[in-house]
């Protein structure tokens, strides 16, 4: 489905406000036609010496008129704003909902590829999808088709005129300017992020750019960007100024166009001269509300382009498979190898093991060896393309993702945490009291219930968002442990702590624990050494130090640092 | 507001009152020529061919008029340029001018945000406000005069009524402007917690709590609206009686011109109506103004935020324009001091390092450790003190001279967005491809290279494909096998880096020693034993130094650093 009719479905669920404001909006252009028609009309009779009971009819019609333009006004804009923000709310939970059905392979793609905060900037600026691209052009036609069709009553020619200029204003000028700008700078946006990353290099790298004297360059480079970047938005300003002036000149030229075939008529006996004042004020004021449709062609572009980069990202894939039947017990992976996608490098290459059920399992490594891509591929949260992984001998490919999740404890180095407070991000229905209690085996006892948490989490250090983490998973009763570097950000006797009630309580469970720490090794019963993407060594940590392999250097380094 | 002002230039505002001077003779010409065909059409029942003329007038004042205002839009989309393009770069100056800050980088995003987000908010100040202030300043006058001298009683009208608005629109954007900032905050408030639950959404699935967050984001979502339209409808109630005030003084100028006309016959046809065509231009001018006034404003709080950053103290390093280094140098520090927001990081530290000596700094996390690394690399300034070169003062040798000859390997090498031959060849971004692969190679690089489609060009960094922590080390060190550096600083990495790059990063650093001065934070037992001479900071004084032996006898710091003293490394 196209982007902007995905978004239209949304604004139509406010289709009463909708109505509304389009009538209002009505109402207030033909009022202001209304009053200033009247007021010419009003002068004229006034100067042929008419009666003044007549004139104190115009007069109070005019009155009306004034606060009948004003009053809708305020409705209208009133309403159309609700409207809006009723479709954004649609827009927003109809984005959630869909991103739901995502795998979440391709979430976790959104998420490291910053598309998601593009995505909540594209929902704010779609607000002007009603606003500025939908409702002006319905309600200019409105109030052009009462007006033309009043002109024509007294006019042909007038009327015709008229129709010439309202194609003009609503059609040709905008079509023509949307197509200028699609034929010269699409690309401001990315002159501003080719700015930024200049900005960004500068910065973050100042250090290396001042010992390698690299900075006068790095300025001269930013200099031209900048001035690029300056210029571009200056020409789409210019051009989206021509269209403004242009459109102005069009209702100018339009009045002055009613005169002259009203003086025409009139001297060839054919239009009464008394109206001609009247239809010079009608068509200059009729004209004043084509004005927003200098800004249509910009607004329809990047509206068009927020809703179909919403909807083009979030089409679902289909999720599918069997619903796990029993706790995961026997996990293999058979001869894995895995590339992101975009990436030329595998990950992992020939990845095999296997975990035994109740065994406690731990895979170590340099960062960038594969240990959390291990860990992804098991929760589904990435595919596996080539090789095989088995849970209880079932192919992963045919189990679904959220049954694997069901009966897991799963703590990742990127869990998120969210606004609010403490309870709210234990993610959990349990009572207080069982809370609390996870707090204290998190060694969170410092922390309430109801102390607050920002945006991301950002109040929190790295090691208490880490022990919040574990306090999650405590509050679950699940079976299989999957824990990604846990306790990195702790000091050792709160890890070891920490790490103690862990064990405690999965002591019957199987626990596989991802770690670039080389201390309490012994107490694991399987350990898995990656390097690169490949595992290098397995077996426990009496064999594998008697070995004096990959995990007896790094012992021996670990050994000789302070 | 007055840093805003200081990037206009004079010439343009005096341009932009020319522009603005005709324009409201425009405004007026047209007026009278419209009156007078339709007089002399309506009442002087004049042939076409006799208001041929005038029409052809009105149609060139009408495209005058086009024309004049389409220059005073593009005076102030120039305006907005030149001004966005200078602020930027002053911004750019400015932050470079602080080193301190820059070394600290906890700020760095925040930077980018005012250099291209603040600075482009800065916008409508000069292409919207300041050409409306010139314009409301010379139109409304105008009319106002010309009003004046036709028909006395609707300029008082106008005079009377027209107050009204200025004092309706302050009243209300006294009560707005409190309101609409603490919207504003809201506003970036609700967009955080739609991204948080967005991002968190695996979080979520993997609790199976995204069902409830859907129902918190609808709930949030309904009082981000009402509150929004709370502030909205203070902003609509404003425009309502604005309208109503102009709506209510042109009715009353019509009726007041309808009496002089009817009633008392003092007053002309052509008057009458010349004054009811101008009378809408006078307040569409003062609607324009209020709305600039509106966009103005956000300009000018970005104004007042970036006028702070420039505010802010700036610390560059100091050099001078000497030359001579001999290689490699022999450095003395003589009571070298330095301090970051009032705190002391390193207080009075003397001491000497020999030409092509190996030198190791120790001592517990905190103690300032890499701080002296980046003093004595020139990159922070300090402030008592002085480093000395051989038998020059730091501060006096010539920028580029001084850094062509040192490396510094930092614990997280930054990765620029560029190829990797770009990386490696930083400090000589024309060297031949040969010598940047060899430098690769022996950094350990050329497997990776190798197994690059496009080898070498492949683009790394932000927006290219990512390094591991291993690959950036190397790629540092290759940097500096390019530049065969005569002084090299080295903090030395603590763990999580794999086997091969271990190995690699003490032979390459031995490599690039033989004909350089190194000195290293040092973490490895192997690399402390190894040094000429060891510098024990602790709380950053310099407490100790020596050799190993020397220091094993004498500095119980020193032996409690190592585990000697009963302090077992597990």
């Amino acid at each position: 489905m196209n982007g902007l009719q995905a978004v239209i479905t949304q604004l139509m669920k406010e289709k009463r406000d909708v109505l509304i404001s389009i009538l209002f909006g009505f109402i207030a252009g033909i009022a202001a036609v209304g009053l200033f028609s009247a007021s010419g009309y009003l002068i004229s009779q006034a100067a042929l010496g008419v009666p003044i009971y007549a004139l104190t009819i115009v007069i109070a019609t005019v009155k009306l008129l004034g606060f009948t333009r004003a009053g809708s006004r305020y409705v209208e804009r009133l309403i159309s704003h609700r409207a809006t923000f009723s479709m954004l709310k649609h827009i927003r939970v109809h984005f959630f909902d869909r991103l739901q059905q995502l795998s979440p392979a391709r979430l976790q793609r959104l998420k490291s590829g910053d598309l998601l905060s593009r995505a909540v900037n594209d929902v704010e600026s779609l607000q002007n999808v009603f606003l500025r691209v939908i409702y002006p052009p319905i309600v200019l036609v409105l109030i052009f088709f009462a007006t033309i069709l009043f002109t024509a009553y007294f006019s042909v020619w007038m009327a015709i005129w008229l129709i010439i200029g309202l194609s003009l204003s609503l059609v040709i000028l905008p079509a023509l300017f949307a197509w200028l700008q699609s034929a010269t700078d699409e690309s401001t946006a990315e002159q501003a992020s080719a700015l930024t990353a200049e900005a960004t290099d500068m910065l973050y790298g100042y250090q290396d750019l001042t010992i390698h004297q690299n900075m006068q360059a790095r300025q001269d480079a930013f200099a031209d960007l900048n001035d690029d970047y300056e210029n571009a938005i200056a020409r789409s300003r210019v051009r989206e100024l021509v269209h403004q002036v242009l459109d102005g000149w069009v209702g100018f030229a339009m009045a002055w166009g009613v005169l002259a075939i009203g003086s025409y008529l009139s001297a060839a006996g054919q239009f009464d001269a008394v109206l001609l004042a009247m239809f010079m004020l009608l068509t200059l004021t009729v004209f004043e509300n084509t004005s927003p449709m200098a800004a249509f062609p910009q607004y329809f572009r990047d509206n068009k382009q927020a809703a179909d980069r919403l909807y083009t990202l979030d089409q679902p894939d289909e999720a599918g498979g069997n619903t796990l039947q029993t706790p995961i017990t026997h996990i293999d992976f058979d001869h894995v190898t895995f590339t992101y996608p975009g990436e030329e490098r595998a990950t992992l290459h020939n990845v095999s093991l296997s975990v035994e059920p109740g065994s406690k399992t731990a895979i170590i490594g340099a960062s960038g060896s594969g240990k959390t891509t291990v860990l992804q591929l098991l929760l589904k949260l990435e595919h596996v393309e080539s090789g095989s992984i088995q849970l209880n001998g079932e192919s992963i490919h045919t189990i679904q993702a959220d049954s694997i999740w069901d009966v897991s404890n799963v703590v990742m180095q990127e869990d998120a945490f969210f606004q609010g407070t403490i309870r709210d991000n234990l993610l959990s229905d349990a009572s207080d009291e069982s809370l609390n209690e996870a707090l204290r085996l998190a060694a969170l006892d410092s922390f309430t219930l109801d102390d607050p948490v920002y945006e991301k989490g950002d109040n929190l250090s790295g090691g208490e968002k880490q022990r919040l983490a574990l306090a999650r998973v405590f509050l679950r009763d699940a079976s299989l442990w999957l824990l990604d570097e846990p306790t990195s950000s702790l000091d050792r006797v709160t890890a070891e702590r920490v790490l103690h009630h862990v064990y405690d309580r999965a002591q019957n469970d199987t626990l596989i624990l991802v770690s670039h720490d080389l201390t309490g090794l012994d107490q694991f019963d399987q350990i898995i050494v990656m390097d690169h993407g490949e595992v290098v060594e397995t077996g426990d940590y009496d064999s594998l130090m008697d070995k004096q392999g990959y995990l007896y250097q790094l012992k021996q380094i670990e050994a000789a640092t302070l | 507001m007055s840093l805003l002002k200081s990037y206009l230039s004079r010439h343009y505002i005096i341009q932009l009152a020319g522009v603005h001077l005709l324009l409201a003779t425009m405004i007026l010409l047209q007026a009278y020529v419209i009156v007078s065909i339709i007089d002399s059409v309506f009442l002087q029942d004049a042939g076409f061919l006799d208001v041929l003329v005038s029409l052809i007038g009105l149609l060139a004042i009408i495209s005058a008029r086009a024309v004049l205002t389409f220059t005073s839009g593009r005076i102030g989309i120039t305006l907005a340029k030149k001004a966005k393009t200078s602020m930027r770069s002053h911004l750019l100056q400015h932050y470079t001018n602080q080193p301190i800050e820059l070394a600290a980088q906890g700020r760095s995003g925040e930077k980018i945000a005012t250099l291209l987000n603040t600075v482009d908010q800065t916008d409508a100040y000069y292409r919207e406000y300041i050409p409306q202030m010139v314009r409301a300043s010379v139109v409304p006058l105008a009319i106002l005069i010309m009003m004046a001298i036709y028909n006395w009683p609707s300029a008082l009208i106008v005079l009377i009524t027209a107050p009204f608005i200025p004092i309706f629109m302050a009243i209300i954007g006294l009560k707005t402007r409190d309101k609409s900032e603490e919207q504003l905050n809201a506003l970036s408030n609700f967009s955080g917690q739609f991204l948080d639950s967005l991002q968190g959404l695996t979080t979520l699935s993997l609790f199976g709590r995204a069902q409830q967050e859907q129902t918190l984001i609808e709930k949030r979502s309904n009082q981000f609206r009402d509150a929004t339209l709370g502030v909205l409808k203070v902003a609509f109630t404003s425009a309502f009686m604005m309208e109503l005030i102009s709506m209510l003084s042109i009715g009353l100028i019509a009726l007041e011109l309808a009496v002089g006309l009817i009633i008392f016959d003092s007053i002309a046809f052509t008057t009458a109506f010349f004054i009811l065509l101008l009378a809408p231009e006078f307040y569409i001018a003062l609607k324009d103004l209020s709305s600039a006034f509106h966009a103005g404003r956000e300009s000018i709080t970005a104004g007042k935020s970036i006028e702070a950053v420039l505010d802010e103290s700036k610390h560059p390093v100091a050099w001078g324009q000497q030359t001579i280094v001999s290689v490699p140098p022999r450095m003395t520090l003589d009571h070298v001091s330095f301090a970051y927001d009032d705190v002391d990081i390193l207080k009075n530290i003397s001491a000497t390092i020999e030409a092509g000596q190996n030198i190791a700094v120790v001592g517990p996390s905190g103690a300032g450790k890499t701080t002296l690394l980046n003093v004595i690399a020139g990159l922070l300034p300090i402030q008592h003190g002085r480093i000395n070169v051989n038998s020059l003062k730091q501060h006096e040798l010539r920028e580029d001279v001084w850094f062509r000859q040192l490396s510094y390997i930092t614990q997280s090498p930054y990765i620029f967005s560029g190829s990797i031959y770009d990386n490696i060849a930083i400090s000589q971004p024309d060297a031949p491809v040969d010598d940047v692969y060899d430098a690769a190679k022996r950094a350990g690089l050329q497997s990776l290279i190798d197994s690059l489609d496009s080898g070498i060009e492949t683009v790394v960094g932000d927006g290219g494909r990512g390094l591991s922590g291993g690959e950036k080390q190397r790629l540092a060190l290759a940097r500096a096998f390019l530049k065969q550096p005569s002084l090299i600083l080295f903090d030395e990495p603590t763990t999580g880096l794999d086997l091969k790059t271990e190995q690699l990063l003490s032979q390459a650093i031995h490599d690039l020693s033989t004909n350089a001065t190194v000195i290293t934070v040092a973490h490895r037992i192997h690399t402390i034993q190894a040094a000429d001479q060891i510098i024990v900071l602790n709380d950053g004084e310099l407490i100790a130094s020596g050799t190993d032996a020397s220091l094993k006898h004498s500095s119980s710091a020193y032996r409690a650093l190592l585990g000697i003293d009963g302090g077992v490394n597990a």
